[in-house]
């Protein structure tokens, strides 16, 4: 009587896992089928290059990669612009962040509300309005010329700070909005007992902020690395033909020379390059999660 | 006066604001003023002939003509078969308890873990052998997976935050549980779910890298179609005309946001 009233929930909790098991099935399947089967497929397969008509394991794949100077000026690009981004939005955002997180002005609204709005602008969009306002004869241009009469701008259009620009326009909004949540989780009265024992601005930022935002700084490096190296759209548009970024230098692969295999090797790269960031991003992300549960 | 004392109480803010302005809404404003300008010769600081001769001209082009359907159709077709697979499970996942829901939870946290373009390059590779390049399903497929997380994080919030106390006293009345669920489970996710579901729509609308390296050169989205203009069209005024309009969807999700969507749930969509 005892043991089988026990076991009555049990029961009737498993039938309802395999309800829930059928309704998570097809996004799941549908994940590991466009996300995990094809990128475990090209990892495998650029690490088996067909030799003589046999595929078989070898690294000439990579070799090619890596003694090809075009491929690899472009990836050192890469890095070097994905640095560059990053520098920027930390060095923009960390101090709206803290503005926003310290104010409470109409002016902090609306700081907050330009900050923000990037977020409803699609990539596709920026690239045009971009290439207007900074671009040769544009906006920007007019305006220093008309104003001061300096006649000695040249536009970063088609050059790596087009690219950037482009990218650092984009990443604001998450950065921001990551920052500020963090920055939100440190209490006030932390704050505020530092600055009765004497501690300045800075000390207070390096040695209280900082530590606590750790998750953040983290989140908003992985989401932007992942995102600059992953990026198509505005380096095809406002950055350099050469060098180029590994996205513009994929799709040319793939759609103009017609290389798929090269093309699967270059993205495999990325892969791998930005395996350590989505390691870090995944697992902090899961650690987060399973804290609010 | 008042007002000048209150901006100088904030000179940190005013000059933030004004940086920001600059750098954020410049670029707008040009857009706005080619669309609507009929001439503009350097070095004049707005249009030289004010117009809107050219819109009449933007939308009697063929290949805007046929974007424009193609890709209000496509991003539907994405959106519903994302809400139809994605939705029972975010309840799945927030109101069943089972073995590994966390794990399943979190591995929708893979699409954001790769690098975008690439992983669009490896699921390229394979749609080229299964002849998916340049078809609508090609299409589709690889924009579902940009939806994936939003579609079942966000709902599966929403779905956690339902009061239960209020089921369950619909229950003891006697009510059904597809009545408890249409009448007082769904309108508390409501809100959630418009906007997950605008999300993703405005989303796969402007989505642009997975639509080139499938989509061509058969299928040409609106944003594919703007970035040939882009690239190769002498009459600047098209692209600053197709630009303001395709702005709309998004201005609607702008306007939308403000009710609906809190810094939260847009975190939430990020894995924060």
């Amino acid at each position: 009587m005892e043991a089988s009233q026990l076991q009555r929930p049990k029961a009737k909790l498993s039938k309802q896992a395999w309800v829930a098991y059928a309704l998570i099935a097809a996004p799941f399947l549908l994940m590991v089928l466009l996300i995990v089967y094809p990128a475990s497929l090209s990892i495998v397969r650029t690490l088996r290059p067909e030799v003589e008509g046999v595929r078989r394991f070898g690294l000439e794949n990579y070799q090619a990669f890596f003694s090809d100077h075009t491929s690899v000026t472009n990836l050192i690009f890469t890095l070097w612009s994905t640095g560059a981004i990053i520098g920027l939005l930390f060095a923009i955002c960390l101090p709206i962040a803290l503005y926003l997180r310290f104010t409470d002005s109409w002016i902090a609204h609306w700081v907050q509300g330009l900050a923000l709005f990037p977020l409803f602008v699609p990539g596709i969009i920026l690239a045009y309005a971009l290439i207007r306002f900074i671009g040769p004869n544009g906006l920007l241009e007019t305006f220093i010329e008309v104003t001061t009469g300096w006649q000695g701008y040249r536009t970063p259009y088609l050059k790596p700070a087009g690219s950037i620009i482009g990218l650092v326009w984009e990443g604001i909004p998450i950065t921001v909005l990551i920052l500020t949540a963090g920055l939100a989780q440190v209490p006030d009265n932390l704050i505020e007992a530092a600055r009765d024992v004497g501690a300045g601005r800075l000390q207070i930022f390096f040695r209280i902020i900082l530590p606590l935002i750790g998750r953040s700084l983290l989140i908003a490096f992985a989401l932007n690395f992942l995102g600059v190296i992953g990026a198509f759209t505005l380096p095809y548009l406002l950055g350099p033909a050469a060098p180029q970024m590994m996205g513009p230098f994929m799709q040319r692969t793939f759609y103009n020379v017609l290389n798929p295999d090269a093309a699967e090797t270059q993205a495999v790269i990325t892969f791998l390059l930005s395996s350590i960031v989505g390691f870090l991003y995944v697992r902090s992300a899961v650690r987060q999660q399973k804290e609010e549960t | 006066m008042t007002f000048l004392r209150r901006l100088a109480k904030d000179p940190f803010g005013i000059v933030i604001f004004i940086a920001l302005f600059l750098f954020i809404i410049g670029p707008m404003i040009s857009v706005v003023l080619w669309a609507f300008s009929i001439q503009w010769r350097y070095p004049s600081l707005l249009p030289t002939e004010w117009g809107l001769k050219f819109w009449a001209q933007t939308f009697k082009r063929a290949d805007i003509l046929q974007a424009l359907p193609l890709t209000l159709m496509i991003s539907f077709i994405v959106t519903i078969v994302s809400a139809i697979i994605c939705l029972p499970a975010a309840y799945a996942f927030a109101r069943i308890k089972f073995r590994g829901s966390q794990f399943f939870l979190l591995s929708f946290l893979a699409t954001n873990a790769f690098p975008r373009f690439g992983l669009y390059i490896t699921i390229a590779v394979i749609f080229l052998k299964l002849n998916l390049i340049s078809t609508i399903l090609g299409v589709v497929l690889i924009q579902l997976v940009n939806t994936l997380l939003f579609m079942i994080w966000i709902p599966t919030a929403a779905f956690k935050g339902v009061d239960k106390s209020l089921e369950e006293a619909a229950l003891d009345v006697g009510a059904s549980r597809f009545r408890v669920f249409w009448q007082i489970t769904l309108p508390q996710v409501i809100p959630a779910i418009s906007a997950a579901l605008l999300l993703t729509f405005v989303g796969t609308f402007y989505e642009t890298q997975g639509a080139i390296l499938i989509g061509l050169p058969g299928i040409r989205t609106m944003p594919v179609l703007m970035l040939s203009l882009i690239n190769n069209q002498l009459v600047v005024q098209y692209g600053a005309i197709l630009s303001l309009t395709l702005w709309i969807p998004s201005l609607i999700l702008l306007l939308f946001a403000r009710r609906v969507l809190s810094g939260k749930t847009l975190a939430a969509g990020f894995g924060v």
